[in-house]
């Protein structure tokens, strides 16, 4: 086995061609109505490149219907949406060979088995042999913490948290830059949140991840988040928790003062959580 | 040499430059630049990274990879100028996946049981399943009749409603239709005798006894049966079925009766409708083409048919109407975990409720002809 050097660390920093400030995500002046009903008035919102970006907000304030927004999926009224400087259009195709999407269900396919799940953006984007597309398809579910055998189940024989571990390295499988995930510790159990959440962590400290996670997991929002996006009245209030916790708007009060956002906050301690340490070191 | 890699050998040590953007969009071509570079007589090979621009974990991959190789070729190798975050955690990723990995038996799935082995075993599959089949909705049906509430007389009226009112206008087209091509064939052959007339009793008897409630059964095998089979199929998949379970309603009573019972009533009037209207077709041939008056049509009509025969078409009509609808709720209800399943066992509910009738047919024909009906 060769050792990579490891005093060469700090030629990351040298390499950082574009300022970690650049927007990844942009969205501008974002309508979007259901009848009478308005959902997004103007919303503007922006993602920095590099962040990790949870996206609260009560029932029926669009969370969703901006997720679905910013993927192409859901026809917005008006606005402009940016992702990785491509323009986004309803039923257009978005840049997808640099994001990767992990929906609520997983979304697997159910014909396939996890490694051909994995394995499926890679025949379709790229022409490399079948043998170098198994080896990575492989790696990418060793990544997310599965084993060989749960590569060769069918999406049905697997339990919730490895379903949403298949769905992430399906996500993962073009090396995106931005990773959307709707709900991603939703009906885990709150160790195998911990552990999906240490492995969202483990993924951006060691990628150069953008990710945007939409969530109601409190835990996971003081664990993986930096910044986290409010929906409220129609707009969105973007600011670090720090911050967040001392909004005057009423429902971000609420939110945050609630009694299991003031048990998840204890129980992290000030600030933000210390990055995930890997297992080797 | 190529865009992505220069190649220097000196002393000994090849160092392989590594340069711009090692990502997944490229990968196929990188693997195809890097592979086949020999060692040659070099005992150490040095990846020099200055130049590398980009890099994600598709490109760490294939480099670390080539490195593998090289050092069962017994070569020394080392990594320069590199951003170490990539291949530290891609060796963490083998590491971990190596603690945890089972090796996979592959010769356990290579061993197969030669084809009479297979083919015995699958005859014992099915006969097997189709008892089973047959006990289960046997023991559904009876369940679900015990303590009938009101939710199941309103389902009921449902599917009625459902799968037979809506059926109609379809299966009267299709009867009709069929009335008009049974009148035109036999018309060419009866001529032939100069008993164009006979026309009118074949049509009537063949319509009354077998295409009326035959057609009417496939029609509504390929339409309800398929419905049957999907809702049933998502329901399960939905945890529908469960919810009702927990919440103390009986599925068999709500789901499976209501569909059999509903299509039982349904499909005996749903055949008055078939044979009215592949009558009416056999008629319009008969008036527009033949020269056979109206009413001479009707006599006819009533002279050649008998109460029998068309007792033997609404004899039919509720035993073809359970054979599609045990076998739509059936399939649905076998339907497990995916989406594929749901679909497979739609088409197999289809295929299997025509392919009952038609068997069953053969088989009142033989019966009622030795009953002499």
């Amino acid at each position: 086995m060769n050792q990579p050097p490891n005093s060469l660390q700090d030629i990351k920093g040298e390499q950082e061609a574009v300022s970690p400030k650049e927007h990844v995500i942009q969205v501008e002046n974002l309508v979007n109505r259901f009848g009478a009903q308005v959902v997004h008035n103007n919303l503007c919102m922006n993602v920095r490149r590099d962040e990790t970006l949870g996206l609260v907000g009560g029932s029926g304030a669009g969370k969703s219907v901006l997720l679905r927004s910013i993927l192409g999926l859901h026809d917005f009224n008006s606005g402009s949406i940016r992702v990785l400087g491509k323009e986004i259009r309803y039923r257009k195709p978005g840049p997808y060979k640099h994001w990767g999407v992990l929906f609520q269900g997983g979304a697997l396919l159910s014909g396939l088995t996890v490694r051909e799940n994995v394995e499926l953006p890679m025949v379709l984007h790229s022409n490399m042999s079948p043998e170098l597309r198994h080896e990575l398809a492989y790696l990418k579910i060793f990544m997310t913490g599965l084993n060989v055998e749960a590569a060769d189940k069918y999406p049905s024989q697997l339990s919730g948290g490895m379903r949403k571990r298949a769905s992430l390295a399906r996500a993962m499988a073009l090396d995106p830059k931005v990773l959307f995930l709707d709900e991603p510790t939703a009906g885990l159990d709150p160790i195998a949140a911990t552990d999906f959440d240490n492995l969202l962590n483990y993924l951006q400290d060691n990628l150069d991840l953008t990710i945007v996670m939409v969530t109601h997991d409190l835990d996971s929002l003081f664990n993986v988040c930096e910044r986290v996006a409010v929906l409220v009245d129609g707009g969105v209030v973007i600011d670090t928790l720090d911050k967040l916790v001392k909004n005057p708007h009423p429902w971000i009060q609420k939110y945050f003062g609630d009694k299991r956002a003031v048990i998840a906050r204890e129980a992290l301690g000030p600030g933000r959580l210390q990055p995930y340490k890997r297992r080797s070191e | 040499m190529s865009d992505y890699l220069t190649i220097d050998s000196n002393d000994g040590v090849l160092t392989i430059g590594i340069m711009n953007d090692w990502l997944f969009p490229n990968v196929a071509r990188l693997q195809a630049a890097i592979d086949p570079i020999p060692p040659g007589e070099n005992s150490q090979v040095v990846f020099a990274c200055h130049g590398l621009h980009d890099f994600d974990l598709a490109g760490a991959w294939v480099l670390y990879r080539k490195s593998l190789d090289l050092q069962e070729e017994g070569v020394e190798t080392e990594f320069v100028g590199f951003k170490a975050a990539h291949f530290k955690f891609l060796q963490h990723v083998i590491d971990v996946a190596a603690d945890s990995e089972a090796v996979p038996d592959y010769h356990e799935k290579l061993r197969r049981p030669n084809a009479v082995e297979q083919g015995i075993e699958q005859l014992g599959q099915v006969t097997t399943r189709g008892f089973e089949s047959f006990g289960f909705i046997s023991r559904s049906i009876v369940d679900g009749m015990k303590r009938p509430t009101k939710l199941v007389i309103g389902e009921t009226i449902r599917q009625i409603h459902e799968t037979g009112v809506k059926a109609i206008p379809i299966v009267m087209v299709v009867c009709f239709l069929m009335g008009i091509v049974l009148a035109y064939q036999s018309a060419g052959q009866l001529e032939k005798f100069g008993v164009t007339i006979y026309v009118v009793d074949l049509v009537s008897n063949s319509v009354f006894r077998e295409i009326g409630v035959l057609l009417a059964a496939i029609m509504v095998a390929g339409r309800s049966g398929s419905a049957f089979a999907a809702a049933l199929g998502t329901m399960k998949l939905n945890e529908e079925v469960d919810a009702l379970q927990v919440m103390g309603l009986n599925p068999n009573q709500i789901l499976i009766i209501p569909r059999v019972l509903g299509l039982v009533i349904a499909m005996p009037l749903l055949t008055v409708f078939a044979d009215l209207a592949g009558l009416a077709g056999g008629a319009a041939i008969s008036i527009l083409a033949l020269d056979i008056s109206p009413v001479q049509f009707i006599e006819r009509v009533a002279m050649s048919t008998r109460p029998m025969d068309m007792a033997v078409g609404f004899i039919k009509a509720p035993v073809f109407a359970l054979l599609i609808a045990a076998t739509g709720t059936l399939r649905g209800m076998e339907v497990q975990g995916s989406a594929e399943e749901l679909g497979r066992l739609t088409t197999v509910a289809v295929v299997q409720s025509i392919f009952l009738i038609i068997i069953f047919d053969a088989f009142f024909t033989i019966l009622f002809s030795r009953l002499g009906i």
